[in-house]
């Protein structure tokens, strides 16, 4: 039997290939998500290590908080690092100080990463600490006019020892001299950060820092662990601080990237099983149509007393040969795939130290396994399908490929496949329990299963009115090429569903963007009363509140409010809030107020968000327990109930408490209004004239700012795009093979046209009709479905702030036209083969 | 024999032969494996007349047929249907001379089972891009006696049906000549005998040009002439048959 499997993949080599392409595009993102993101966590480990290494314990206060904005922790006083010099096995103690600090280049303009931080830091004197940063050129910098600069920074700025540069602070921006250029080991940098280093004092001046430090580092005196230490240091400083060892230190930072990498992980897996998850239509496919040629063949086998558990497994066991080949050859290409995005984040600014690709055991298993299991687990019903024919049917002249279904089951199972898929889907998105994202996920591809079950009960009617311009207008050969796509429906609807799934997600994602544009734009219209929008580098630092100040001070500006953000505990969950000037902010952004007022709040406290006080059972005047970085517990008093703008935290804080409650004082957002009967252009000047100093704020008005918006939203859109096209390249194989494969079958008939008088040109033209009204059958499908994931979507997020449904029509009838274009480019390989076949062989062979 | 050679060559008859060929040889393969399937053939086939072209197996008469139809390509020698000598046609040129001047009759699968019986008829046309003549459509379609199947598809249709289906789409472009390759070869006797009537009918009332291969003597009897192929060879030929008489020279010949 196996010797028959073996010659069975031989004699369908070329078709076996394309789908095995499929898998092997599958599981070649897949492998690439691996090794990417292994290569990654090593490439950090290995640097944390070198940072962290002359520190044997280190000692900074607890974190209170840890949120989207990362953590955050108050300082510590500086006589704590006096205290714990004294403790007997401390050789060296020192405190040191980091937060945000940014160059401006030889051009004037800020330098950025691309999602790095931009940070200062104090550089330490104890040598032993000195051991994390090489000196590479320059001495160390001492006295407040002097600088280390990263190696990457300098490289790219054109940095020299001895250079002026301007660095800019939460404080007013400062002038150095570049004392010295640092590496970290081989790297030139800390993972696409810039570093500017000072010494200790400087470093506490222009960081915001003074008196205060935000970590205490230790080194051991000879003969005592660095466990033992730690738990010393922890006796004696007590249960605010946490102390760790060195190593604990780089293993923490660690987890921080790895976090990060899972998540960049998890994402491309996530297009990587779209992928693979298309790819297992065309296996069915193309099995299914393989199998149904061989009818005869599998007849005879079992008329000479083959069970059909035997051509079971002869079927399935070739299928588990191409699934293991295509898997090979996916880890292969996998490798290359890692390769491409780790350029691409290169590309982004994420500058990665070169170490050598990790591929791990773990990731050949996974692969090799899934690429197996998917392209068993899609040839296991068409198997099943084939081997059930009767040994009778290897006698009879016409064979009856497909059995007649029950059209009432298909409705049936597809129906109730896909309302499961809705209601997983609604349960995800609306209920809010479980892992919502599962079920969204699940739910979605639970619904694409339950439509690629019901589509072919569609096929013949949407077919015929696709068809019906090409059958109108392209003569017989659009003629044919209708009926040739309605004449098998399983057929047409699996090859189409492949493109459905890839079209569904690319319209749906260009809905949600397009509805995102359009609620930013309401809400901006609606509640936004400024005429100047002020943002911070992206990346979403802030800037110095210094702005605000001098904007406030020019004589063409009534108002300037700047916003902060910060999280707190409210009964021990994580949630953020705005720091405003309730005088300034109420002038600038429009906030309706049900009770109280938000001039109020001028004295300090809170205002909160009319449904977030009914969820609490809030009134003006009650307070509110609330843990802050800084000051820990304290009860507030609501000033305040306002209706939601669509633009306001839930909470509004008082200025005046920010301040005392929060480390970083950095305005996230300013909002400016210009005094009445000042020409914009006067406006504009005098608000440009206030940030000269700070370059890294961008001044827009309000079309700009909406512009800007929409801008980063196309960006992500158009990563989601590039990600999705693979899954669009997947179905477009498919294609291909659906069309080559039917040729083959068809060959009789092919030969039957061209003797009857059919010219090559047509018979390409029939073939390319086809093409285009399958391609057009699952972009209408795939469109249909994205449009109502996408209302879906945005409704479930109303509350979020997408308020907005809107459909970008150009978009998606672009899409239309993509689709039938790339059933004509399809259609080139296949139309050519059924261009060239032999007519006497056609109509001569049996 | 040679008196049909003779006038073939001497090209006399041009208007009284729908189709000639003189010369025509065919070899498959190269050097040791070539097999030489016509062997310089010589032959005419009179307008409105009826020919039956038979042999043994191998000898030739597919070959010959689709030579003549422009479905193959000769070695050497040349034919001409109506004015058009077909050697040095390209492919465009061939196939559109077939979609004009040539109709089909195969032993099996003659239809496209997508289309119904009455597209099945009108195909050469519709590729063409023309619509029927309607009188004659409607004088075809009676010929052949399938006015109540034409909304059928192959498949609901029997063996004899689906061969009078594929006469008629021959007959209905009016070509110069029509081929037919066995097209009785799969059918009972009774469907066989239909088919037979529809052609010699086509023949008498439509005036058609007909060549049919055929192993069946009583076939041949339908017909006005029967050519006889051995090794590619024409060996002999016969007018007027009967069965009897063709029998008896297979006998003959055979022997
Ligand atoms: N495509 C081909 N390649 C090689 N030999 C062929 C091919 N077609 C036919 N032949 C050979 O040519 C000879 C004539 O075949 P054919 O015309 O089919 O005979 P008939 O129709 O009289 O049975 C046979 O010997 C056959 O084997
Ligand atoms: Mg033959």
């Amino acid at each position: 039997m196996w010797k028959l499997t073996l010659k069975g993949l031989l004699s369908h080599k070329l078709r076996l290939m394309l789908t095995a392409l499929a898998i092997v595009l599958g599981v070649g993102f897949v492998t690439g998500t691996y090794v990417l993101t292994d290569t990654i966590n090593k490439t950090f480990d290995e640097l944390f290590t070198q940072v962290t290494k002359g520190v044997d314990v280190a000692v900074r206060t607890k974190a209170s908080f840890t949120g989207q904005a990362g953590e955050q922790r108050a300082p510590m006083p500086a006589p704590l690092r006096d205290r714990i010099a004294g403790i007997p096995g401390v050789k060296a103690a020192e405190g040191s100080v980091s937060g945000y600090a940014q160059f401006v280049g030889k051009d004037g303009k800020p330098v950025t990463t691309g999602g790095a931080p931009t940070f200062g830091t104090s550089l330490g004197t104890v040598p032993e600490f000195q051991a994390a940063g090489t000196i590479r050129a320059g001495h160390r910098p001492s006295g407040p006019g002097e600088v280390a600069v990263d190696a990457r920074t300098a490289e790219r700025e054109g940095f020299r020892i001895g250079d002026r540069v301007t660095i800019l602070f939460q404080g007013r921006p400062g002038e150095f001299t570049v004392g010295a250029i640092i590496g970290y080991g081989k790297a030139d940098n800390l993972a696409g950060a810039t570093m500017a280093g000072f010494d200790l004092a400087t470093a506490q001046k222009v960081l915001n820092r003074p008196g205060v430090y935000d970590e205490i580092d230790v080194v051991a005196a000879p003969g005592i662990s660095d466990q033992a230490l730690r738990d010393r240091v922890q006796a004696a400083v007590g249960g605010t601080y946490q102390v760790l060892t060195g190593e604990q230190l780089a293993e923490e930072y660690s987890t921080l990237i790895a976090q990060f990498t899972k998540f960049i992980n998890y994402a491309l897996l996530a297009f990587a099983f779209t992928a693979l998850f298309v790819g297992s239509f065309i296996i069915v496919n193309t099995f299914s149509i393989i199998l149904a040629q061989r009818t005869r063949e599998l007849a005879l086998l079992r008329c000479l007393g083959a069970s059909r558990r035997q051509l079971l497994a002869s079927v399935l066991g070739e299928a588990s040969i191409v699934g293991l080949l295509a898997s090979v050859v996916g880890l292969g290409v996998g490798v290359l795939i890692a390769v491409a995005l780790n350029a691409a984040f290169t590309a982004l600014g994420v500058d990665l130290p070169s170490t050598t690709l990790e591929v791990r055991p773990r990731t050949i298993l996974v692969s090799l396994l899934l690429g197996l299991v998917v392209t068993v687990a899609a040839s296991v019903l068409p198997a099943v399908r084939a081997t059930r024919v009767p040994p009778m049917a290897a006698l009879q002249q016409h064979i009856v490929t497909a059995l007649p279904h029950s059209v009432r089951r298909r409705a049936l199972a597809g129906g109730l496949i896909t309302v499961t898929g809705v209601a997983l889907l609604l349960n995800g998105l609306f209920a809010g329990q479980g892992d919502r994202l599962l079920n969204v996920s699940v739910g979605a591809l639970v619904v694409f299963l339950g439509i690629a079950v019901l589509s072919p009960l569609i096929v013949r009617p949407l077919a015929r009115l696709l068809g019906w311009p090409f059958a109108r207008w392209a003569g017989e050969p659009g003629k044919l090429a209708r009926q040739n796509a309605m004449r098998s429906p399983r057929r047409t609807a699996s090859t189409a569903a492949a493109l459905m799934i890839g079209l569904a997600l690319v319209s749906f994602v260009a809905i949600f963007a397009s509805s995102i544009k359009a609620s930013v734009n309401s809400t901006l219209d609606e509640s936004v009363s400024a005429d100047y929008i002020l943002t911070g580098p992206s990346g979403g630092l802030g800037f110095s509140p210094e702005v605000v100040k001098r904007l406030a001070a020019q004589p063409e500006i009534e108002s300037a409010s700047g916003l902060r953000l910060g999280m707190f505990k409210l009964d021990g969950r994580t949630q953020q809030l705005a720091g405003v000037d309730p005088i300034a902010y109420g002038r600038t952004v429009r906030t309706e107020t049900t009770s109280g007022d938000l001039a109020d709040m001028v004295g300090g406290d809170i205002a909160v968000r009319e449904n977030t006080a009914e969820e609490h059972g809030w009134k003006v005047g009650d307070t509110v327990a609330m843990e802050f970085p800084v000051g820990g517990v304290q009860r507030k008093q609501i000033k305040a109930i306002f209706k939601d703008n669509r633009l306001n935290n839930a909470y509004l804080l008082a200025m005046t408490d920010y301040t005392r409650h929060y480390t970083d004082q950095l305005d996230f957002l300013a909002f400016v209004k210009a005094k009445e009967g000042v020409t914009a252009a006067a406006s504009r000047a005098a608000v440009e004239r206030a940030v000269r100093d700070f370059p890294v704020v961008q001044v827009k008005d309000q079309a700009e700012y909406k512009q800007d918006q929409a801008r980063q939203v196309d960006q992500i859109l158009a990563l989601f795009y590039v990600l999705l096209v693979l899954a669009v390249v997947i179905a477009f194989i498919g294609i291909v093979n659906t069309l080559a494969l039917s040729v083959l079958e068809r060959i009789r008939e092919l030969g039957l046209l061209r003797a009857v008088g059919m010219t090559r040109g047509q018979l390409r033209a029939m073939v390319r009709w086809e093409a285009v009204i399958i391609a057009v059958f699952g972009a209408v499908l795939g469109l249909a479905v994205g449009v109502v994931f996408g209302w879906t979507l945005v409704r479930a997020l109303h509350e979020q702030g997408i308020t907005e449904f809107a459909v970008p029509m150009g978009t998606l009838f672009g899409f239309l036209v993509a689709a039938a274009l790339a059933g004509v480019l399809a259609a080139v390989f296949p139309g050519r083969r059924a261009a060239r076949i032999d007519i006497l062989r056609a109509i001569t062979t049996e | 024999m040679s008196d049909i050679g003779e006038r073939v060559r001497g090209g006399e008859a041009r208007d009284v032969l729908a189709v000639r060929a003189v010369g025509v040889s065919k070899v498959y393969g190269h050097g040791d494996n070539a097999v030489r399937a016509l062997d310089d053939v010589t032959v005419g086939f009179a307008s409105g007349q009826f020919t039956a072209v038979m042999g043994p197996s191998g000898s030739g008469k597919s070959t010959l047929l689709h030579c003549l139809a422009g479905l193959d390509r000769m070695t050497s020698g040349q034919i001409w249907i109506a004015d058009t000598e077909l050697s040095g046609l390209s492919d465009r040129r061939l196939t559109l001379l077939r979609r004009e001047r040539v109709g089909f009759v195969f032993q099996a699968f003659n239809l496209i089972p997508t289309l119904t019986a009455a597209e099945n008829v009108e195909l050469p046309l519709a590729i063409a891009g023309r619509r029927p003549e309607r009188a004659w459509y409607d004088r075809v379609i009676d010929a052949v006696g399938l006015r109540g199947r034409l909304g059928h598809r192959p498949a609901q249709l029997s063996g004899g049906e689906q061969q009078r289906v594929a006469g008629a789409r021959a007959l209905v472009s009016r070509p110069t000549i029509i081929f037919a390759d066995e097209p009785t070869g799969n059918l009972d006797s009774r469907s066989s005998a239909e088919m037979l009537r529809f052609m010699r009918r086509s023949v008498d009332e439509f005036g058609q040009t007909i060549v049919m291969v055929t192993h069946d003597p009583s076939a041949a009897a339908f017909s006005d002439r029967v050519l006889f192929l051995a090794d590619g060879r024409v060996v002999d030929e016969m007018a007027d048959p009967t069965a009897e008489k063709v029998l008896d020279l297979m006998k003959r010949l055979g022997g």
